[in-house]
């Protein structure tokens, strides 16, 4: 009878302390725009263009599952309101024109200024 | 008559300024007393709690607006100001319009019944005790009110359910009231302190299963987390103030935070010693001070005791708050009525035969 | 007087309210709408409606290669997405009657088990958080980030990782990321214990989860629920145990059964399979980093050229149950169809049946326990 009442309160205290514990851990706070974080070369971004190795040969625009995305006609057009940052055209560009860059702060007030449009040589 | 009213008046009547004016003027000195400490103190217990969940979490908290983060309620505060209000096109208008009101000036009396020292005391209310839960029980109207008029399903049950709550709370809060009636012979909230001038003396020590009633169906009535049923967030959304926006809905975001400190400054007056310094005496009567500044500091002095106790309380609170998940409601109420009530029952007969062998000595 | 489900009249002296629970409401996971019929705070009736995640995730593979539709399948479950990945991409090599190479099969292994923990530590706190504690989101949150940041620097994407390819999978794991991985793991039992030392036993949570939301294995077994949800009534089921995949012939770990599935025992089930993850965890890494040298992680399909014919089933025990994907393939580069088989959808339907009769916070405790994720339901 007594045990049954003790024991929750006992639960109940182990829980207040392992949340007190906890208080005094490091924090993990990553104050954004002044820190910000070590991204690896593996990461997806923004998708840089090379226009001397480019053979316009429109596998990226094949591979691209988000369709519409990149089209290659007189320039190359990429839309980043689009893209899904999948790097598909990136690995499969059989001259290593597309390669992917650490950018990710891509918001803006103006949508246009998300599509970038690029000269073909 | 106190020591401030007297300088006060003196002061006053040497100008030629008539009584009665001066009786208002004393009473509007008050209000705005009470008004600024329940602003200021609702402004830094709103930083305060965000900063203690983040402690607990493991994040900083709120650290851009001002040195530390500590503008941030204000700058909150400025930016719900200039909300939109809107209005619920099939709400009872009157009545939306109304609750907030009901909810807000209730906790904005109450502040002056508690003594913040021995000399600040608006109003030194012979059943000081009785008429703080009493006026209490307004706020709870006004909920019930915002939760019908907003006609919202979501509104009305958070409404229904602080109604139920507040009947279930009350009962066990009220019985362990009358020990501490029976502890100090008084329902008045000065002669409470008054009786409990040493640490020994303090309401807590007999009472402790009274304190401990006391503290968790206050926690009820505040709807803080482990009860915050009027407002569940992942049930309700967000309860009995789902509708509101702008000035009205920092209403009951204030009235909420200004209670949660009022009711631990009557908790720390009831059982802590209210602003009596816990080592028996005060440190501003070791120095040799002159009677009048001698009198303002120890004033001074006794304000920040009974702050320090109601921050540690409030701490509690909190602390709570990070640890647990919400009761059920049903379970709550169990809670209340199977087991509060008759422990408190116990508690105030334990109380009684305290009471009788102390009497004895 | 008004009609009930079964169209008998009733009196109107029970009167009821009719509540949308949703799309939008803090704790539906996502945009479920559930019409929830009340008599004062009991609930007599809920129909769950989904939808409004509708992507057209099957149609949209019609009209897309194999190897376009890949990066899609991320989104198909975005909180475990190498498991659709791979309930995918096997259908795939089996079509074309691809073995992947053993790193690979490791590899493959360690990131799914990582997902698993991933996906069960957000539900927890999000569940948690249904339930009213604060804390422990913070707390499984920062676990999580960790496993996060792992799979960021391992795949690219922190979510959406497009690393299985056909044959293998695209990068190979370094020495340092194992070490990293093999730290986590060692970590993450310590926070385990203290998610345990704060929750399990609490009064409060065992007073708001047991006896409550009983499924029982009629139930489970008719509904065709399937993952810890079942597991959670005493049917032993699991993929990974039952048809091995992969390499899960050579792990030791053991599939936790309980006996009633009520909120508390299905809370339980998630704890002991996030430490059995734990532990296959431990078993890849060793094998990854004694075999560090080996370097064949793919057998280098070109993705652009599959043309399958035929049909294939994949499926995978995924954080939610079985999760299969069927594909009918026509001998060209666009599949014929694409069917997906998602558990959620499924535990979605018994909604109705355990949550009757209880109150609203019970829903909540219920719903939650049954770790059911919209976009996985409506595809």
């Amino acid at each position: 009878m007594i045990k049954s009442f003790i024991y929750p309160i006992k639960e109940l205290i182990k829980g207040l302390l392992t949340v007190l514990k906890n208080g005094f851990k490091e924090k993990v706070t990553l104050e954004y725009p002044e820190k910000k974080k070590v991204l690896n070369n593996n990461f997806r971004g923004k998708i840089k263009y090379d226009k001397t190795k480019c053979i316009k040969c429109k596998i990226c625009q094949k591979v691209c599952p988000a369709k519409g995305t990149i089209e290659i006609n007189e320039t190359f057009k990429i839309d980043y309101s689009q893209c899904i940052f999948c790097a598909n055209c990136v690995e499969f560009c059989p001259k290593g024109a597309l390669t992917i860059t650490k950018e990710y702060e891509l918001a803006t007030n103006n949508k246009n200024e998300l599509i970038f449009n690029e000269g073909i040589n | 008559m106190s020591i401030f009213h007297l300088i006060f008046v003196e002061y006053l009547l040497k100008l030629n300024i008539p009584e009665w004016l001066i009786f208002m003027l004393w009473q509007i000195i008050y209000f705005i007393f009470i008004s600024l400490l329940m602003i200021l103190a609702v402004l830094f217990l709103v930083l305060f709690e965000r900063k203690y969940l983040a402690f607990f979490t493991r994040r900083k908290g709120p650290n851009r607006v001002g040195l530390y983060g500590c503008l941030q309620t204000v700058a909150d505060g400025i930016k719900i100001l200039f909300k939109e209000n809107i209005m619920p096109k099939n709400a009872d208008k009157f009545i939306y319009f109304v609750a907030p009101i009901i909810v807000f000036a209730p906790i904005l009396t109450v502040y002056s019944l508690i003594p913040f020292s021995s000399d600040i005391n608006s109003y030194k209310s012979d059943i000081g005790i009785l008429l703080f839960m009493a006026i209490l029980s307004l706020p709870i109207a006004g909920v019930l009110f915002a939760g019908y008029s907003s006609r919202n399903k979501y509104s009305l049950i958070g409404g229904m359910r602080s109604c139920i709550q507040a009947i279930s709370s009350e009962i066990p809060i009220f019985l362990t009231l009358a020990g501490i009636v029976i502890l100090t012979g008084s329902m008045n909230l000065s002669e409470i302190v008054k009786a409990q001038h040493s640490f020994s003396q303090w309401n807590i020590f007999p009472s402790i299963l009274g304190f401990i009633i006391f503290f968790i169906c206050s926690l009820i009535t505040l709807n803080r987390i482990p009860f915050d049923f009027p407002e569940a967030e992942s049930e309700l959304v967000a309860g009995y103030n789902s509708e509101y926006s702008g000035m009205k809905f920092a209403m009951f975001f204030l009235g909420e935070y200004a209670l949660t400190f009022i009711f631990s400054a009557y908790a720390a007056t009831l059982f802590l010693g209210g602003y009596n310094s816990p080592f028996g005496f005060y440190i501003a009567d070791l120095f040799d001070l002159t009677l009048i500044t001698g009198e303002i500091i120890r004033n001074i002095e006794q304000f920040f005791w009974l702050i320090l106790k109601t921050f540690f309380l409030i701490l509690i609170i909190m602390w709570i708050r990070a640890a647990y998940p919400r009761f059920k409601t049903e379970k709550a109420l169990e809670l209340c009525w199977y087991i509060f009530i008759p422990l408190a029952i116990f508690n105030l007969f334990v109380l009684c035969i305290v009471q009788y062998f102390r009497g004895s000595l | 007087m008004m009609k009930d489900s079964n169209g008998i009249m009733t009196k109107t002296s029970e009167r009821t309210m009719l509540i949308n629970i949703g799309p939008q409401h803090p704790s539906t996971h996502g945009v479920l709408r559930m019409l929830v019929t009340l008599s004062g705070e009991q609930i007599i009736k809920i129909e769950p409606i989904i939808g409004y995640l509708h992507r057209g995730m099957e149609k949209m593979a019609e009209t897309r290669t194999y190897l376009q539709y890949l990066p899609i399948v991320d989104r198909i479950d975005y909180l475990s997405g190498f498991f659709c990945s791979y309930a995918y991409i096997s259908a795939i090599e089996n079509l074309i009657n691809t073995d992947i190479p053993i790193k690979a099969k490791y590899i493959r292994t360690l990131t799914m088990e990582m997902n698993r923990i991933s996906s069960h530590l957000l539900w927890l706190g999000c569940y948690l958080l249904d339930l009213g504690a604060t804390s422990p989101l913070f707390y499984t949150f920062i676990e999580r980030e960790k496993i996060l940041n792992i799979f960021e620097d391992l795949t690219g994407s922190r979510m959406m990782y497009n690393y299985y390819t056909f044959g293998g999978v695209k990068r190979d794991i370094d020495k340092e990321l194992l070490i990293r991985i093999k730290k986590f793991s060692k970590e993450f039992l310590k926070a385990v214990q203290e998610y345990e030392d704060l929750i399990t036993n609490n009064p409060i949570f065992l007073t708001r989860t047991k006896n409550i939301g009983i499924l029982s294995k009629e139930d489970a077994t008719e509904y065709s629920i399937t993952g810890a949800n079942l597991r959670a009534c005493g049917i032993q089921k699991d993929l990974r145990k039952d048809s091995p995949y992969l390499i899960y012939n050579n792990l030791e770990f053991s599939v936790p059964t309980g006996t009633i599935s009520n909120s508390h025992s299905r809370y339980i089930m998630r704890i002991k399979e996030m430490k059995e993850s734990n532990k296959i965890i431990n078993q890849c890494t060793d094998w990854l980093l004694s075999n560090i040298e080996d370097n064949e992680i793919n057998t280098k399909i070109n993705p652009l050229t599959i043309k399958p014919n035929g049909a294939a089933l994949g499926e995978v025990e995924s954080t939610r149950g079985l999760l299969q994907c069927y594909i009918e393939a026509n001998g060209t580069e666009f599949p014929n169809r694409i069917k997906w088989r998602t558990p959620s959808f499924y535990a979605t339907q018994a909604i109705n049946t355990i949550a009757k009769g209880f109150m609203i916070p019970d829903l909540m405790a219920i719903f939650g326990s049954l770790d059911i994720i919209m976009p996985e339901v409506d595809r």
